[in-house]
Order: structure tokens, then sequence, then C-alpha cells
């Protein structure tokens, strides 16, 4: 017989007592997860969120007055005349802003990082109605706004092909198939995009290369948004590096959303964990006051083990045995309390929140359940163990 | 083999001193078969506590084998338990979680022998008790958790083997049956002390050592 057999058997005979002492520490642990839960479901709210923000540098030419947004964001005015930016100036705004990014965040890798996105616009007349048609990198468009939904059709595949954004679409009685005459070219709408509340419902998209060769503009274009989403992106200073080294652009940094929301969160991740931390070591009272009582009602049997041969130490073994017992259940406990806790009280905190379970946090759970057992039960059970044999038959 | 030169055992100091054992001498001989009498508060069980290493003694000596375990710190006197001295108690004192066989194995999980079932099946066969080696305490009669008890005590091959009032909770039959086994326990050679207040029980003794208020008044040899 093993001692760790004695301690399941001594476990199942009191049923109760352990599952009491388990869930006091499941108690604990319940906060802890819950919080964690909730903060990690609300910082990818926030990344969600921000994602819609869209860029957050935009480059245009240097003289502009057309009305111009972005998300929903107004960028102020562009003016749409032989103000281009030439194509070839991309690749050292690319290096500029993979460089400051890089340095702020210490990557030493030689990848692209930044999300370039150029545009060209262009404002022409389609049926007689004058509508904004722009050019755009297709892939990279659709990796920065994220929210674009083909409403019927497809998104481009090839060259000559053409979206067109709802409202347009709707004034014009364009739909998916039909040929557009542009500059003297026809082009066919691929897809209908779904109605965003932006300007991109009133324009029509277009490959950039088709829109260069449509209008002669070959090697220019109008204007980069660039997307270089992290807490730490310096992006004012690498609006600041563009317009500093770059002639003829205008480097437009998106107010620091990002940053503030993140800010704030990790305000109020810090202030839940420091009461989660709380409620731990209240529970952690708790817990040690189960255990003293538990390790009280068996000081009889601690001096018979002691009688027939057990050391201290054995003694000591035995109940943090127990004492990794109840935590690994009181872990478990805690952590499915935990995640339903983060289920009920998330939406009450984060707007919109999406709560999942997070299976890391299951070990996080038993392994902060177990230490906080063991710490609880090593004093008590020491103590215990300095009780004389014979005085311990005498408790009783 | 056991040896007591002026064992004194005093608790509180000053005006709530109270002198449970006051000078007590005395040595046994290997093979001994001694019963420790008095009447209660007399200190009986102070003093086979005193022997058995579960209580301090205030003053004096307690040699066993010729070595002082009096003085002994825990980590000796937990081998002076797991091999030279065994408990039997009045209320037996087994685990209830644990089942007869399993209680007769716990001195040897604790010296860290885990597959010794074969060895507790055999005490369990000399003590009576094959057929309920697999019920827990509380389905045994006590004459039934006595004799686990003592087969727990003998698993380790004790010296010397304590037993405070072994009868104590019994009615005359299973308390002689009890006794019985005592008696053939010590024909095959162990030494045992016992405490009681029984002269029925005691007359099974070689040597009875009648103790009151903490001091010896008279020792009986039987034996001669």
């Amino acid at each position: 017989m093993s001692i760790l057999k004695l301690v399941i058997r001594d476990i199942l005979r009191r049923k109760k007592r352990v599952l009491y002492a388990a869930l006091g520490v499941a108690i604990g642990t319940m906060t802890v997860i819950g919080i964690l839960t909730i903060s990690l479901a609300g910082e990818e709210r926030i990344y969600d969120q921000l994602e819609k923000y869209g860029p957050n540098l935009t480059i245009v030419p240097s003289i502009y007055n057309l009305d111009m947004t972005l998300g929903n964001l107004s960028l102020g005015t562009l003016s749409v005349g032989e103000n281009y930016i030439a194509q070839e100036k991309l690749s050292k705004i690319r290096e500029i802003a993979d460089r400051e990014i890089k340095l702020a965040l210490n990557i030493n890798d030689d990848g692209d990082i930044a999300v370039l996105a150029p545009k060209l616009f262009i404002n022409t007349e389609v049926n007689n109605i004058s509508v904004m048609v722009v050019g755009i990198e297709p892939s990279v468009e659709s990796s920065i706004k994220t929210w674009w939904q083909i409403s019927s059709g497809k998104y481009f595949n090839g060259s000559y092909e053409a979206l067109v954004g709802s409202i347009t679409a709707e004034l014009l009685k364009l739909d998916v198939g039909d040929k557009l005459l542009l500059n003297g070219d026809y082009l066919t709408i691929v897809g209908i995009l779904e109605e965003s509340g932006s300007s991109d419902d009133y324009q029509i998209f277009l490959p950039l290369n088709t829109m260069q060769s449509v209008f002669g503009k070959q090697g220019l274009i109008s204007s980069v948004d660039i997307r270089a989403l992290c807490n730490a992106c310096p992006v004012e200073y690498i609006a600041e590096t563009i317009n500093d080294s770059i002639q003829g652009v205008r480097a437009i940094a998106v107010k620091q959303i990002a940053t503030t929301e993140m800010n704030l969160m990790a305000k109020v991740n810090n202030f839940m964990l420091t009461l989660a931390g709380i409620t731990l070591v209240v529970g952690f009272f708790g817990v040690l006051n189960t255990m003293v009582s538990s390790i009280n009602e068996r000081v009889k049997d601690i001096g018979i083990m002691r009688a027939v041969g057990a050391s201290r130490r054995q003694i000591i073994r035995i109940f943090i045995y127990e004492a990794i017992i109840i935590g690994i259940l009181g872990g478990f406990f805690g952590y499915i309390a935990g995640t339903f806790l983060a289920y009920v009280v998330g939406p009450l905190i984060f707007e919109g929140i999406v709560i999942a379970y997070v299976i890391e946090y299951l070990p996080v759970s038993i392994a902060i359940a177990t230490v906080v057992a063991c710490l609880a039960t090593i004093y008590p059970a020491y103590h215990a163990t300095k009780i004389k044999v014979a005085d311990s038959f005498r408790s009783i | 083999m056991l040896k007591l030169k002026n064992v004194s055992k005093i608790y509180g100091n000053g005006a709530t001193k109270v002198v449970a054992l006051d000078k007590i001498s005395f040595h046994l001989e290997k093979g001994a078969f001694a019963a420790i009498m008095g009447p209660s508060g007399s200190g009986k069980s102070t003093l086979l506590n005193i022997i058995g290493g579960l209580d301090r003694l205030s003053e004096g000596e307690v040699l066993l084998d010729g070595r002082r375990i009096d003085n002994l710190n825990e980590d000796n006197l937990v081998s002076v338990r797991r091999g030279e001295v065994a408990y039997i108690f009045q209320q037996y004192y087994l685990i209830p979680s644990l089942t007869a066989i399993e209680n007769v194995l716990l001195p040897l999980t604790f010296c860290g022998r885990i597959k010794s079932r074969e060895q507790a099946s055999d005490i369990l066969q000399k003590v009576g008790l094959t057929t309920r080696a697999n019920h827990k305490p509380s389905e045994l009669s006590g004459g039934e958790q006595q004799r686990v008890a003592i087969a727990r005590a003998l698993i380790n091959k004790p010296s010397l083997i304590l037993a405070d009032e072994p009868t104590g909770n019994m009615d005359k039959t299973t308390g002689k049956q009890i006794l019985d086994l005592f008696d053939e326990l010590n024909k095959e050679g162990n030494t045992i002390i016992m405490v009681t207040h029984d002269h029925q029980v005691a007359k099974k003794a070689k040597i009875t050592i009648l103790l009151e208020d903490g001091q010896i008044i008279d020792v009986v040899n039987k034996a001669g």
C-alpha cells in the first residue's frame, strides 16, 4: 500500500469535506479565470473594432481639395487634378514604414510588415452621372477593408472588371454582368458591394492596372493608405519621416485611436487582475481556515500514523498530496465556474463581447488552485505534526 | 532489555505543579510479560507513553537494549517506532478508511515497503482474522478490531510491545480471547508491557508492577 493510496482512501471517506475545500479554492480561481477570459475576449473585441478603423496612415499628394474619407474619418480634401504621386515612390514609402515599425517593435525580419494600399481616384461620368472611380490593388484593399462584403456577384478575379458601390449601383441601375463604358473602354461588373455607410457606397472600384490604362495614368496614383496595426507602431513618427524625406507627398497619421483604446484596456486589465489577486488572497484565507479545521479534525489520525511509524515529513506529505488533489479539483471547478462567470458578466463590461472558453486557462487554473491549496495546507499540517503523539490521543 | 532509571513526569510548575510519575525505576528482561496496574490517575498510561516515546519525561532515563531512548530527537524516535516498539491501544486506533489488511500494512507503508500483502495476510491468519481481511474497521467487532491492531503491532517484528488497556473496551469472553493471544505472543518470545486496572487481566502477566500516585508501591514477580 502506498501513501498516495492511503490519501485517496481517506479522501473517498471524507468526500464532502474535500469537496468543500475544493470549492473554497474554486472560488478564488473562478475570479481569476473569469477575469482573464473576459479581458482576453475584450482585447479581441478591441482588435476587431480597430480593424474597422482601417488604415492608420494615409499619403496624398501635397495639393488636394476633394472631400476624402477613410473609414468613417474625414481626412480633409483631395484635388483630382493632375496632382498624382508617382507609383515608384511606393517602395520608398514602404521602406520607411517597415523600418520604423521594425525599430519600434524590435523585429529583425526582412519581410514586409506594413500593408500599403495605393489608390487612383478619377471623377468621371457614367450615363451622364458624375461618379468617383477608384483604382485599387484588389488583394491589398480587401485585407485593409475587412468589412467589405459582396452583396451579389464576386470579388475581382482579373483585369477590366469593376466592383460597384451599393448606392451607385442603385442610382445607375447597374447589376452583375453588365458592361460599363468608361473613357471608351468596356468593363464587366463582377460584383456589387454591400452597403457600408461609407463613401465606398458611392464609388466604382477597378483594379489599379486597369484604371491606369483606361484613363491613361500609367505609373500614377492619387493616395496610399498604410495599415500598420499595432499598439506600439509609431504612426505619427512614420508620417513625419515620410514628409521629411519624400518630395511632393503628404503623410497623415490617423489619430491614435488604437493606442488610446489599448491603453484603456491595459488599465482595465490591471485593475481587474489586482481585484482577482485580492480575491485570491481572501480565498487563500478561506482555504486556510478549511484546512486548519480539516487537519484539526484528524489530529487523532495523525497520532495513530505517527505511533505506527510515520515521520513528520510523511504526515506533511500526506496532507500535501491531499492539497494537490483538492487543488486539481478546485482548479477544474474554478475553470468551469470562471468561464461561466465570464459568459455572464463579460457582456456587462464590454458591449458586444464574444466569450469563448479558453482551454489554455485550464492548466493555469489548476496550477493556481494547487499552489493556493498547498500553501494553505503546509502551515496547519506542520503545526499538527508538532503535537506530541500522546497529546493527540488526549485531544479527542 | 528495558531499563527505567528515576523516571519522573511533572506537569506545570509552582502551585499548579502535578507530579504524574515520581522517580520510577525498574527493569525487564527480554521475553518478559509485565502488567502495570493501578487505579485511574496513578500514571500508568503516562508511564507507558514515556517508554514508547509517545510522551517526554521530565527527569530520568529510559534505556532500550542499552540505548537511551528518552532523549532521542524526532527522527530517531521514528526509527524506534518502526520496529523496536509497537503500540496497542484501548480504542484500537485503526484508520477508518482502510480495510483490516491495509491497517496491518500501514507501518510498512511508512517504512517504504509497499508490497508486503503476503506478510500481512500471514499475520492476520495468526490473529485469526483471515476472513475479515477486507473489511473496514466499522464492520468489525471490538475484539476483531483489537486483533487487527495487534496484527499491525506485530508486522514490524518489534522487540517490545506496549499495550494500553487492550481489553478495556471488551466483554469478558472477548477480553479473554485477546489475553490468550497476548499469552501466545509472549510464549513466542515477544516482550510485552500491558497497562490495566483489571486484576484478572494482570494475572496473565508474569510480572505485575503496582502504581499509585505516580510511584511504584509493589512489584510481584510470579516467575520468581
